[in-house]
C-alpha cells in the first residue's frame, strides 16, 4: 500500500488514487509525423529504479498529480501539481 | 420555480432505534441542504475571492478547510472550486444568490439534487466513522471547520466536522445515499444509532 502525499490533501491511501502511467511522454506537435505518435502512443521506458508517474487523486481533490515513485522499492520521494517539473535522479 | 419539493432520497428510512442499546447512541439525522457547487474560472482567483466577501461575508477557504457567514457554508473540495450549502429553503434559491454573485468570476451549479447530507454526532461519532474512513479524525489532525473529501465504504464522501461533539455531516451522491446509510448503521451498530 503507497501513502502518497497530496499536495492538496495531505497523505492519502493509494486506494484513493488512479495510476494514468508516465508523466514524461510528451504529445508530438501538430506537424508530428505518424512515426512520432506511435512512439507516443506505444512506447514506454519501463525503468528499473525512479520513474515520474500521473496520479490522480480520484478520492480525494480529483486533481492530477506528478509523483516520484521507485519501482522496485515502491518509495515515494516528490509528488508535484500537473503544471511543475520533477526531474528523475540520475537518470 | 414552482416545482414540487423532491423526495428526499432517506425519505423511507426506519426512524428510531437500531443496533445494540446504550447511552451514548450515534445520533443521525438527515438535514434538508442547498448544495451549490462554485468553480472559478481561469485568472478570476481575485475577482471570486471578492464576490464570495460581498455576497456571503465568506473568505473563501483553503484547502481541506471551511468557512461559514450569514447562513451559508463554502467548503473546499477541489483547487479553484467550492460547495456552498445553506439550509434549504426554496428550488433554486440558493444557486440564483450564488449565480448572481459569481456571474463574471464563475461557474456555478446546482447540486442539491444530486448530494444528500447525512448529519452524525455523538461521542461515538469518530469511532463509528473510523471503521471504514481512512483519514485521521482525532482532534490533532482533524476538528472543528474541517473537510475532506474521502471515500468510505466505497462511496465518495465530504466529511465536514461542524462542532466539537463531535458533530459531522457527510455529503454523498444521492444514488447512493441508502448504501451509505446502511454501512453507517453497521459501523454504529456497537454504540446503537438514533435515527431523528
Amino acid at each position: 500500500m503507497l501513502r502518497i502525499p497530496c499536495p492538496h490533501c495531505g497523505a492519502r491511501d493509494e486506494v484513493e488514487f488512479i495510476y494514468r502511467g508516465d508523466a514524461t511522454v510528451t504529445r508530438p506537435g501538430p506537424d508530428g509525423d505518424v512515426g512520432a505518435f506511435h512512439d507516443y502512443l506505444y512506447l514506454r521506458r519501463n525503468p528499473r529504479g525512479w520513474q515520474v508517474e500521473w496520479w490522480q487523486h480520484n478520492g480525494g481533490c480529483r486533481t492530477f498529480l506528478k509523483v516520484l515513485r521507485h519501482t522496485v522499492t515502491h518509495e515515494v520521494r516528490a509528488v508535484a501539481t500537473a503544471t511543475e517539473t520533477l526531474e528523475v535522479p540520475g537518470a | 420555480m414552482s416545482a414540487p419539493e423532491p423526495v428526499h432520497p432517506l425519505a423511507g428510512v426506519a426512524r428510531g432505534r437500531h443496533g445494540a442499546a446504550g447511552d451514548a447512541p450515534l445520533r443521525v439525522s438527515f438535514p434538508a441542504r442547498d448544495i451549490v457547487q462554485v468553480m472559478v474560472r481561469r485568472g478570476q482567483d481575485a475577482a471570486l475571492a471578492a464576490a464570495m466577501r460581498t455576497a456571503f461575508g465568506i473568505d473563501a477557504p483553503g484547502p481541506g478547510h471551511t468557512a461559514s457567514g450569514s447562513g451559508v457554508t463554502a467548503i473546499w473540495i477541489q483547487p479553484g472550486q467550492w460547495l456552498l450549502t445553506a439550509p434549504r429553503t426554496t428550488e433554486g434559491a440558493l444557486a440564483v444568490r450564488a449565480a448572481e454573485a459569481f456571474s463574471t468570476c464563475a461557474a456555478v451549479a446546482d447540486q442539491s439534487h444530486g448530494r444528500t447530507t447525512i448529519a452524525v454526532s455523538g461521542a461515538s461519532a469518530r469511532e463509528a466513522l473510523s471503521r471504514g474512513c481512512r483519514i485521521d479524525l482525532h482532534p490533532r489532525a482533524f476538528g472543528p471547520g474541517r473537510a475532506a473529501s474521502t471515500p468510505i465504504a466505497q462511496i465518495g464522501c465530504l466529511v465536514h466536522q461542524t462542532d466539537a461533539a463531535p458533530s459531522f455531516e457527510l455529503t454523498v451522491f444521492s444514488t447512493l445515499a441508502e448504501p451509505f446509510l446502511h454501512w453507517l448503521l453497521e459501523a454504529g451498530a456497537p454504540f446503537g444509532v438514533e435515527i431523528a
